[in-house]
């Protein structure tokens, strides 16, 4: 039984940088999901099951949005316009903050005083309840997608690394006048038998001839291209990318800068003692659900409509739900910029398996990932490891 | 003969010294105080004794062996029990249930013959039992030995904690501040008991207590830390005396 | 010799209890032989991961891949072996349980070792995780069928064995904790380091708690493969995993009987829920704004009034009338939202079931139902008048 049957045999060295570039976007969105679950494990020490779902809910948003727009299946509105998108933004970044606000309002709140158990479960339950319960009320069979039309930023920045062989390209451009002259001569054939029904044999000689000139072109273009290296940026994704950083200063000066940023790490750092401070902890968390599902939402909004015809089902979160969970542990849990370097570097090995040929496996990266890294390094890249008190 | 020693044991915390190089040593039938200002490294000492931490540095002999680093439950075979400071009973199981845990350590039969309840765990379960019901009535808890332990009032917890130890049947036993939040009428209660412990039973007792009076009238020999270093050692009168352990207490110079 | 008698009777019985079972199976339709079987394989998974999560304290949401491992191996030896041996089906049957329970003791062992030294949650996603590995390994892995599955011949359709596995997971449960041996696995859940100080060596005791565990879910999952008669990646994904801790939460941790009581509870209420057909959408919707509702209302009489136990129960009446009321209303109003207008299939709230069931549960009654206890006409009695301990002790 061979287990791995073509165990690296495909690696193509020229694909590698297009990958990692792949893998760099996808960590974005991955980071930006890891970015909540960090700051609320930092402040409740709850894993925040539900954040995948939250996530869910915000692509959700980010369609019923493009809906209202008349961008919808049927409809056949063609124009749209970075300010359509801004709004979609801002609308899932607000719905899925005031989501998550509530549901830690009314669901973990109340288990604060419980064993920590208690507070997972209680997470596991909200979030197969927006799966299950959302399946009953949000458009999910067939899957809806939102309309690519939403984006009007269609086209690609190609950032050539290595030139194309100028020799072999100046021999193919040889080639080229062959398949000019043959393909006139065909043209003029099937002029002069436009009213026949069969193409004679001589038209057929010709065709035959132009058809070989064609191959025999771009055979030679191919084989010139062959060591060029070419990396291909869809614009939508390096707005994306553009995005998500700008989202990231914001979060940095947020938290570093102002009073509701410091009480939330005050709070991270101790809890109780933040609370004997005068600092009011159920605002502090408040905080902190709002902006870390906001994030969420954005990841959403941006993976839902940038990456034209993704799918959307009750259980769009859940995979990568549990891929930040992986990058915000392998970051170091509580840590913010760990969370950005965790999520990154999860897009990257991600990508690197599919690159591998164990495109089956990518979702199963994560937790081998999560379970090496909990093995060698408990406390993750950026975090400590802490001794519990006796 | 020596139990233990504690030859400059070290332990840190990232920048802190939490233990540094202490070095005493207890005879077995000793009763020993350690003594300290909250902080000073008392309950960590305790730690490195019963292999919660590891040292950083030094040596810990116990009957012969070095016992630095070894896991705790390696440690609790050899002999050594000990109760916590910030207690730490089994909370949902009954009294007589989290002493029958600190005896199982010595059970002979095999988890086998337990899944299929055979006659000979019944009848170990039964002695363990009637062992730890003794160990309850020296403690005086023998009446609320079916009690979830989580019911019982703070002193009780404290001495339920004693007899969970002693259990285990150690050589060697280690109370950390085993009258806090006792009223004074316990505290004499206490004080019999681990004298009773030490005379009767047989055990060499090392105890952290913040109480003066009653370190003092319990102890034979007493070492005093100072934020994790050793500053005194030596019988309670010339503790009582030591202007460095003063100064330690009332925060003077020296 | 009493006790032999006594031992010899009791088993005796139990086989007596499968096989009049089987008795009343075989008389009924193949629909509920079904539920019979699933329902004895829910008691045995329930209580066996009730012995990790419930009695050892080790909080773990991967029981499926255990499960699976099981049904595959019984999968995979009937595909290779079953004609060659010439075994009557029963033989043969009792042989997969057993190679079962190997295989998924040492896939257990493989993810205990080095996942047991993790706590609380994440331990958790760390089953999750290995539960996720193992079926997409066995997805694509040719030999194991793929992501089509195993077809697995023959068909074995045993009430009894189904039964026989889960009293004797009820058995072994039950024995541990009447014995000694049973009190480290309990003091390892309520405190590790006091455990250890005790002489308890807590990482064995978490491992045995797992690969005893593991090995009744394998041997669950070889009746699984025979009377399914086909084994694929699907049938063991993290629903099934979640459906099992449910059961094992809402027995109430550590309760072997709440665990019993929760699985057959469980997997009946959602089975009766496949009759409803057209279950109208705003029906659905008001029901959660009148949980919601009658929950936080419970929640406040709780906190807020200490009153007689008589006082409670008429509030709380009042509150379950209030829900319906509330139920009623808000059904009329959403009646008119044009976008629940639709009637849904009773088989569709399955698992919005359990995961209400978790939520409400732990924002009413975090023990759940049985808390720590079992389930005895002494304990029942005990909640009617007997003293309480904080009487006794006084
Ligand atoms: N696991 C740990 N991590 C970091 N610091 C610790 C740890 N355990 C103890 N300390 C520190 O070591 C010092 C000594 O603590 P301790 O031994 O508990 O003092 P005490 O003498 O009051 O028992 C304290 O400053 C305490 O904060
Ligand atoms: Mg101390």
């Amino acid at each position: 039984m061979t287990v791995f049957p073509h165990l690296l045999a495909g690696l193509e060295l020229s694909t590698l940088p297009q990958q990692l570039v792949n893998g760099i976007l996808l960590g974005a969105i991955y980071a930006l999901i890891a970015l909540g679950y960090t700051m609320v494990y930092g402040v409740l020490k709850l894993i925040n099951f539900a954040h995948g779902e939250v996530f869910m809910l915000g692509a959700y948003t980010a369609l019923f949005t493009s809906w209202s727009f008349g961008f919808t299946e049927v409809g056949n509105k063609q124009d749209s316009s970075p300010g359509i998108l801004i709004l979609m933004l801002i609308v899932s970044m607000t719905v899925c903050g005031v989501v998550g606000v509530l549901i830690e309002r009314f669901a973990y709140r109340p288990m604060r005083s419980q064993p920590r158990i208690a507070s997972l479960i209680t997470a596991i339950g909200i979030s197969l309840l927006l799966q299950y319960g959302g399946q009953l009320f949000l458009p999910s069979s067939p899957p809806p997608s939102i309309s690519d039309k939403v984006n009007p930023f269609k086209g690609n920045i190609e950032i050539p690394l290595k030139p194309a062989d100028s020799a072999l390209l100046a021999q193919a451009e040889q080639l080229k006048a062959k398949v000019t002259s043959t393909k006139a001569a065909y043209d003029e054939q099937l002029k002069s038998e436009k009213d026949s029904f069969n193409l004679s044999p001589v038209g057929k000689e010709l065709r035959t001839a132009s058809q070989d000139a064609e191959r025999d072109y771009r055979n030679a273009i191919d084989k010139a291209n062959k060591d060029a290296l070419v990396i291909t940026l869809p614009q939508g994704q390096v707005i994306m990318l553009v995005t998500t950083v700008i989202l990231m200063v914001i979060l940095t000066w947020l938290v570093m800068r102002t009073t509701a940023g410091r009480a939330m790490r005050a709070a991270s750092l101790d809890f109780d003692a933040a609370s004997l401070m005068g600092i009011n902890v159920n605002t502090v968390i408040a905080f902190t659900f709002f902006i870390g599902s906001a994030l969420a939402g954005a990841g959403a909004m941006m993976n839902a409509s940038f990456l034209g015809g993704t799918k959307i089902d009750t259980f769009f979160g859940m995979l990568p739900g549990v891929k930040a969970f992986v990058a915000a542990v392998l970051g170091g849990i509580g840590n913010i910029p760990g969370a950005v370097l965790g999520g990154i570097l999860m897009g990257l090995a991600e990508t690197m398996v599919i690159w591998a040929g164990y495109g089956n496996y990518k979702d199963a990266i994560a937790f081998i990932v999560l379970i090496v890294v909990l093995l060698v390094k408990p406390g993750g890249l950026l975090g400590s490891n802490k001794v519990e008190k006796v | 003969m020596s139990l233990l020693q504690l030859d400059q044991a070290t332990i840190k915390f990232g920048g802190l010294i939490a233990v540094n190089s202490v070095s005493f040593e207890l005879k077995k039938g000793d009763l020993f105080g350690l003594i300290g200002p909250n902080g000073a490294g008392k309950t960590t000492c305790f730690n490195l004794i019963t292999g919660v931490y590891k040292p950083t540095s030094g040596k810990i002999t116990f009957d012969g062996k070095e016992i630095g680093g070894t896991p705790a439950n390696k440690i609790a075979n050899l002999g050594i029990a000990r109760t916590f400071q910030n207690i730490r009973l089994f909370k949902s199981l009954s009294v007589l249930e989290n002493v029958v845990v600190g005896g199982f350590l010595r059970h002979k039969t095999p988890l086998l013959s337990a899944l299929a309840y055979m006659p000979n765990v019944i009848k170990e379960t039964e002695s363990l039992k009637a062992e730890a019901l003794e160990l309850l009535k020296i403690v005086n808890l023998d009446k609320v030995a079916d009690v979830r332990s989580a019911d019982l009032s703070y002193g009780m917890q404290r001495r339920l904690e004693i007899a969970r130890a002693m259990a285990t049947q150690p050589k060697l036993l280690l109370l950390d501040e085993p009258a806090a939040g006792m009223n004074p009428q316990e505290k004499e209660e206490l004080n019999a008991m681990v004298k009773h412990i030490r005379d009767e039973v047989g055990l060499t007792v090392l105890l952290i207590e913040h109480d003066m009076r009653f370190v003092m009238s319990l102890c034979e020999r007493i070492v005093v830390l100072d934020a994790g270093k050793e500053i005194a050692a030596g019988p309670p009168d010339a503790i009582r005396s030591d202007p460095k352990v003063i100064a330690a207490y009332l925060g003077e110079a020296v | 010799m009493k006790f032999w008698g006594v031992r010899l009777a009791s088993i005796l019985g139990a086989v007596a209890f499968c096989f009049l079972l089987e008795a009343v199976a075989q008389g009924q339709s193949s629909f509920v032989q079904r539920l019979f079987v699933l329902a004895g394989l829910y008691v045995t998974l329930a209580v066996s991961l009730n012995l990790i999560n419930g009695i050892t304290g080790q909080f773990s949401i991967g029981h499926a891949a255990f499960y699976q491992v099981g049904a595959y191996t019984a999968g995979f030896c009937a595909s290779r072996f079953f004609a060659q041996m010439n075994l009557p089906p029963a033989a043969w049957l009792l042989l997969m349980m057993v190679t079962s329970a190997i295989t998924a003791g040492l896939a257990g062992l493989l993810v205990g070792l080095p996942s047991l030294r993790l706590k609380g949650d994440y331990l958790a996603i760390v089953t999750l995780g290995f539960g996720e590995i193992i079926r997409i390994f066995a997805q694509n892995q040719e030999a194991l069928g793929g992501a089509y599955g195993l077809t697995v011949a023959p068909k074995i359709q045993y009430v009894w064995a189904a039964w026989l596995l889960a009293i004797l997971c009820i058995a072994v449960c039950r024995n541990l904790l009447r014995s000694a041996h049973g009190l480290p696995f309990l003091a390892v859940r309520e405190d590790e380091i006091a455990s250890s100080a005790m002489g308890v060596n807590v990482t064995q005791t978490k491992v045995v708690a797992f690969v005893l565990g593991s090995m009744f879910a394998g041997a669950a999952g070889a009746i699984l493969a025979h009377f399914e008669s086909f084994v694929s990646p699907p049938m063991f994904t993290m629903d099934v995993s979640f459906t099992i801790v449910t059961m094992v939460v809402l027995g109430g941790t550590g309760s072997i009987t709440g665990s019993v009581l929760a699985a057959i509870l469980l997997f009946y209420l959602p089975e009766k829920m496949r009759d409803f057909t057209n279950i109208p959408l705003a029906g659905v919707a008001a029901a959660f704004v009148a949980i919601s509702a009658a929950v936080f209302a419970i929640r406040w009489v709780m906190q807020n009034f200490h009153g007689s136990t008589k006082d409670r129960a008429i509030r709380y009446l009042g509150i379950l009338v209030g829900a319906v009321v509330i139920w009623f209303l808000s059904k009329a109003l959403l009646g008119n939202v044009p976008s629940l207008k639709e009637n849904i299939d009773g088989s569709k709230l399955r698992m919005v079931v359990f995961s209400v069931t978790l939520v409400v549960l732990m924002l009413l009654r975090p023990q759940g139902m049985l808390g720590h206890h079992e389930f005895s006409w002494d304990w029942v009695r005990s909640k009617f008048g007997k003293p309480t301990v904080k009487e006794a002790t006084a």
